[in-house]
């Protein structure tokens, strides 16, 4: 075998674009084993390895911008959050592809994505204007300078009919709860959460100066997402580029409203219900609590728990660009997930994500088990439980 | 001296609900005749400890037999002073823990163990303890490096005088080449100045530590707390009496020109970690082949260790050394491409957040075999190894300079190996292995069985790591320090710390006629009736610690202060003229014809179990203690050593018409586990003399068996044991019984 030569000027570039402890690794090789694609066979499972593309990526040699192996991770932090050596494995995968992405090399699958989000400011090739669609009829308030919460409401739950469900129900709760909030509509850009993780560093910049623009704009000190991977960009990405606000999931804030008294809940659902702890939600931002808090002042019964639950649930595979990517059946972490469902003998798997809530239904789908399990967002079996009247 | 024995029978932790105490009582009054004999419910008490007092100090008892738990607990209840003869015998761990309760067998065990105890008691003397004359308890210690300066510091702030010599004309050691050291302190991310300053300064101003420098030791002879030290320096000679000594003589790097296959000697820019130690040291960090500047470097660990081409074992301290150079480049300029290749990266304890801190800085680590080093053509050198985390092979950027992290080989692994005399013809060859000693020129001993300490492994002069650390086999000298293992700095200072106290530990027994490990305390030592020496010299050449000279006519001359009182030389012994004053072979002789051996048509075989004092035999007592149970033929005598076996033993027991005869000892060969090095092994080896004997004279050898275990392995006992008697059970009744 032809011996592959080390560059240091690979290396230190990885480093630069994002990969910035790719070399405090030490490959123990945890990495590789927490990793969901171990679960499943097939193609990808066999081709990537995230501890060999690190070691790959800290040698600055060729091998890993092949498509299956560097865009494979869905960045769900299993490896990360359990790292001896507190590597950003996360940012390491992010800083390498930035570095093919970057010089124009991009995946013909993802290409449409990234393209669409450039012209429409969303990565669903809907149009700017159709950004509120999900309104209709519900009589949101604009924001502005009285209004205490601007509500970002994620462009999978602007554009994809089953989602706007979420945005309705927690504007529904928001308002039966007395939040002061508003809307700013069709000019919001994507968080760029995804489009930075698929690379595209540049997309991502763009986005995020015509949110920060405008937000700052109209003088947006506090904002609820709908969306957890919105809410890791806004808190962690955002604040050295100029966004630096009070940011909440809807998750935390209607759990502490409740707790003030100001969400009265009727225990109105009979099924059985678990909660599926989505990435960004859990492991990314460590909450955990108050979705279960939520989840239980509406169920009749106490919801039941997964077998991996918590720090250690399993990705539901949408993260990390993975959403439009094409698996074949049986290669699906969904699919698992679903059977993880149906182990504890749930009829409703609950989440708080639109990237889990369209993962998981089209597992369940796959799967042929629609009729046995239903797949809930958080928000629905909320706005559901409110007490009429009140 | 008059003897007056007392008998006192425990009854208490069930053994009196166990056996007939009156059968026991009579044994001794009516077999043995001793004039007191008393029962006890709890002797272990205060009352029942003064109850033997008072006899002690008002009935004229001098004389004690103590028949209840193990004589391994109690210690401080009974204790009577060393001048009173004492025997315990075990009737609790032994006898009723380990056996039915009201059986004919187990009482039978019980009164053979009593006669057996009667009978060591009426031959038993109390020690004489060996004093030293003009005793010293200077600790002289060799060499000048980290561990020696530690070692001298150490024992001179305890209170002693300290003779510290050197060879070189410097204080330092290893560490006068040292440019920086790896971090001892927190966050142990950042090179640190050698303290090698501050540490002879403190040896300097110790009042208490006497420095030769620049000088050679021309011979040591003598023995602990007696050691004569001739020091030659410039021409002169010294004499210095000390008491012990700290072997600190340091290791050397591996020779790098056994390394060819890496370059070294035939590529200029293949430099040794030594070499470019030195090259920080003296500020001229340049390249050999051209006198530039290096602006890229390669590191290669386990140059020639972990490799049985070379050196077969790790080397301890060159990952972290490497390391530590590593950050010398790093420091200079962060972007410098460096690289290690390594096997795996040792560095252990916080060393870990030192490497973890090159990680950070960029440094390239390759794990896996350097299979070329090659000339680049551009006058740089690239390393191609195969990387084990990619499975493939790789090939560095171009290098100016590769550094190859060499072993360290302790200085006493040089010279010729020693040969005390070649057998004259017709002699016969000696069957026991001897000791490797390496004629090095270190310590010039004038031991009969060579100059040097022996080593264990590799050149090493260590004793038993795992179990006794610091010990050799040569008493009162301790090794300290890389020349006894491979170790870094701070091993090396706590290693210096160890030894230190290991010969102070030495000179104050020593002072005080006693032994020091493993029989700590004790006062009795061998002495020899010289009158029946034959001037075999088995004795001065099985003694495991080499504490027997010899004169020109081959008589033994015994050194009781570097004894550790074993009884290999007793056993040993085929004239039987070697003796301590509790233990001797007349006296377990007349322990094996105590034992009351049953007819042949009785159908109770006897079998003699010799149990090592070590392992064996608290083995036994754990086995009591889990109750575990088995044959009850058995008889024990405990023996200091397997190696203080004396064939004769064999003989006695054989015609007294003993079935069977077991030795119970520890592990033996290159894991041996014997507390005398070599014990077992001889024990051994006699044993195999044994059973040509036995099928010379139609006896079946299997009559005869050693079992090695370890104080762990009692839950094997009841199966060797029980295995052993059915054995000789198969082999029918000893045709001598009833001769």
């Amino acid at each position: 075998m032809e011996p592959k030569n080390v560059s240091l000027e690979m290396r230190d570039y990885i480093a630069e674009m994002g990969a910035e402890t790719i070399n405090w690794c030490m490959q123990c090789g945890l990495c590789t084993n927490l990793c969901p694609w171990r679960l499943v066979p097939g193609e990808t499972s066999d081709g990537f390895n995230i501890r060999h593309m690190q070691r790959l990526g800290q040698m600055g040699m060729e091998g890993f911008e092949e498509e299956t192996i560097l865009f494979a991770c869905s960045t769900c932090s299993m490896c990360q959050s359990n790292c001896p050596r507190g590597v950003k494995i996360v940012d390491n995968v992010r800083g390498m592809r930035a570095s093919i992405v970057g010089g124009g090399m991009a995946p013909a699958h993802l290409r449409p994505i990234l393209g669409s989000a450039h012209a429409n400011g969303n990565p669903w090739a809907g149009p700017r204007e159709k950004r509120t669609v999900w309104q209709e009829g519900l009589d949101i308030p604009q924001f502005g300078p009285e209004t205490e919460y601007f509500l970002f409401v994620c462009c999978h739950s602007c554009y994809d009919p089953r989602s706007t469900k979420i945005a309705r129900s927690i504007a529904a709760l928001l308002r039966h709860a007395g939040v002061s909030f508003g809307v700013i509509g069709a000019e919001e850009s994507c968080c760029g959460e995804s489009m930075r993780k698929m690379g595209d560093e540049e997309l991502f910049l763009k986005l995020a100066e015509s949110n920060i623009e405008l937000y700052n704009g109209k003088g947006v000190q506090k904002i609820i997402t709908t969306s957890p991977h919105c809410l890791w960009t806004f808190k962690n990405e955002y604040p050295e580029l100029g966004g630096e606000w009070e940011v909440i999931h809807y998750t935390a804030l209607l759990s502490q409203l409740q707790e003030e008294g100001k969400l009265p809940l009727a225990k109105s659902l009979a099924k059985k219900t678990a909660f599926h702890d989505p990435c960004y939600l859990g492991r990314h931002s460590e909450i955990y609590d108050a979705p279960r808090q939520l989840l239980s002042s509406a169920l009749q019964a106490d919801p039941v728990e997964l077998g991996r639950a918590r720090e250690l649930s399993l990705c539901c595979a949408g993260g990390g660009g993975r959403i439009w990517a094409e698996v074949p059946m049986g290669e699906r972490f969904g699919e698992l997930r679903i059977k993880d469902a149906l182990n504890v003998g749930a009829e409703v798997l609950a989440t708080s994500c639109p990237y889990c809530l369209n993962m998981l239904t089209d597992a369940c789908k796959s799967l042929d088990q629609q009729d046995s399990l239903e797949i809930l967002e958080l928000s629905e079996i909320l706005a559901g439980a409110l007490e009429e009247g009140q | 001296m008059e003897k007056k024995t007392g008998v006192y029978i425990c009854t208490g932790c069930g053994i009196g609900d166990a056996l007939e105490s009156a059968a026991l009582t009579k044994v001794a009054t009516g077999e043995y005749k001793v004039p007191v004999c008393k029962e006890h419910p709890f002797l272990c008490s205060a009352e029942g400890a003064a109850l033997i007092r008072t006899d002690l100090e008002e009935a004229g008892v001098n004389t004690i037999v103590i028949a209840a738990c193990s004589p391994r607990v109690m210690t401080d209840v009974f204790d009577f002073g060393a001048d009173t003869v004492m025997e315990r015998v075990n009737l609790r761990e032994q006898v009723v823990w380990s056996h039915p309760a009201n059986d004919e067998d187990t009482q039978m065990l019980a009164e053979d163990q009593l006669r057996m105890g009667l009978v060591k008691a009426r031959d038993a003397e109390p020690p004489e303890p060996f004093m030293a004359e003009d005793l010293s308890k200077r600790v002289l210690v060799v060499g000048g490096g980290l561990a020696g300066m530690t070692s001298a510091n150490e024992a001179a702030k305890a209170g002693y005088e300290v003779v510290l010599v050197e060879n070189s004309d410097r204080l330092g050691g290893y560490l006068k080449d040292v440019y920086k050291l790896p971090p001892s302190q927190p966050p142990y991310e950042e090179l640190q100045e050698s303290n090698l300053e501050a540490l002879t300064q403190e040896v300097n101003n110790q009042p208490a530590i006497k420095t030769y420098l620049g000088v050679q030791i021309e011979a040591i002879s003598g023995a602990p707390c007696m050691f004569d030290v001739r020091i030659r320096q410039n021409g002169q000679e010294a004499a210095e009496r000390v008491g012990a000594i700290v072997l600190a003589s340091g290791s050397v790097p591996y020779d790098p020109n056994k390394l060819l296959d890496l370059g070294y000697g035939k590529v200029p820019d293949v430099v040794t970690a030594a070499q470019l130690e030195a090259m920080f040291t003296t500020g001229k960090v340049t390249r050999p082949s051209n006198g530039q500047p290096v602006k890229s470097v390669a590191f290669i660990l386990c140059a020639g260790s972990r490799d049985p081409q070379h050196l077969p074992y790790c080397s301890a301290a060159c990952c972290v050394e490497s390391l530590k150079q590593a950050k010398y480049f790093k420091e200079t300029d962060g972007g410098m491409p460096v690289y290690v290749f390594y096997k795996d990266i040792r560095a252990s304890g916080n060393y870990e957040l030192f490497y973890k801190q090159l990680q950070k800085d960029g440094v390239f680590f390759v794990r896996g075999a350097v299979t070329a080093i090659e000339d680049d053509g551009s006058g740089g050198l690239t390393v191609l190894a195969d990387d084990e985390l990619t499975r493939s092979p790789i090939m560095s950027e171009s290098v100016d300079l590769v550094v190859l992290a060499t072993g360290m080989v302790p200085t006493t692994a040089f010279g010729e190996a020693f040969k005390a005399q070649a057998p004259k013809e017709g002699d016969e060859e000696s069957v026991v292995p001897s000791d490797t000693i390496l004629v090095s020129n270190i310590l010039n001993l004038q031991y009969r069985q060579g100059p040097e300490m022996p080593a264990l492994q590799y050149g090493f002069p260590d004793s038993h790591f795992i179990c006794f650390p610091y010990e050799s086999r040569r008493t009162g000298i301790y090794a300290a320090g890389s020349v006894r293992a491979p170790m870094d700095y701070a091993r090396c200072t706590e290693d210096g710390a160890g030894a230190a106290l290991k010969a102070i530990q030495c000179v104050e027994m020593v002072a005080q006629g006693r032994a020091v490990h493993p029989r700590v305390g004790d006062q009795t030592y061998p002495e020899f009736f010289m009158q029946r020496c034959t001037q075999c010299k088995r004795c001065t050449e099985e003694c495991p610690f080499g504490a027997i000279n010899e004169d020109e006519k081959a008589n033994p001359l015994p050194n009781p202060t570097r004894c550790r009182r074993c009884g290999v030389c007793m056993g040993a012994c085929p004239e039987r003229i070697i003796s301590f004053k509790n233990y001797s072979v007349a006296m377990v002789g007349n322990m094996i014809k105590g034992i009351n051996v049953p007819e042949e048509d009785e159908e109770k075989p006897r079998l003699l179990v010799l149990t090592c004092e070590n392992d064996a035999y608290p083995a036994l007592d754990l086995a009591g203690i889990r109750r575990l149970t088995y044959n009850p033929w058995v008889r024990f005598i405990q023996v200091r050593c397997l190696g203080s076996m004396n064939l004769v033993w064999i003989a006695d027991a054989l015609s007294k018409g003993i079935d069977g005869i077991l030795l119970l000892g520890c592990k033996h060969g290159d894991e041996y586990q014997c507390h005398f090095i070599k014990g077992s092994e001889l024990a051994n080896i006699r044993m195999t003399k044994v059973q040509e004997t036995l099928n010379r004279l139609v006896l079946e050898s299997d009559r005869v068996r050693l079992e090695q275990l370890s104080i762990a392995d009692y839950e094997r006992l009841p199966e060797i044991l029980d295995g052993f008697a059915d054995r000789v059970q198969e082999l029918g009744p000893n045709p001598y019984k009833g001769y």
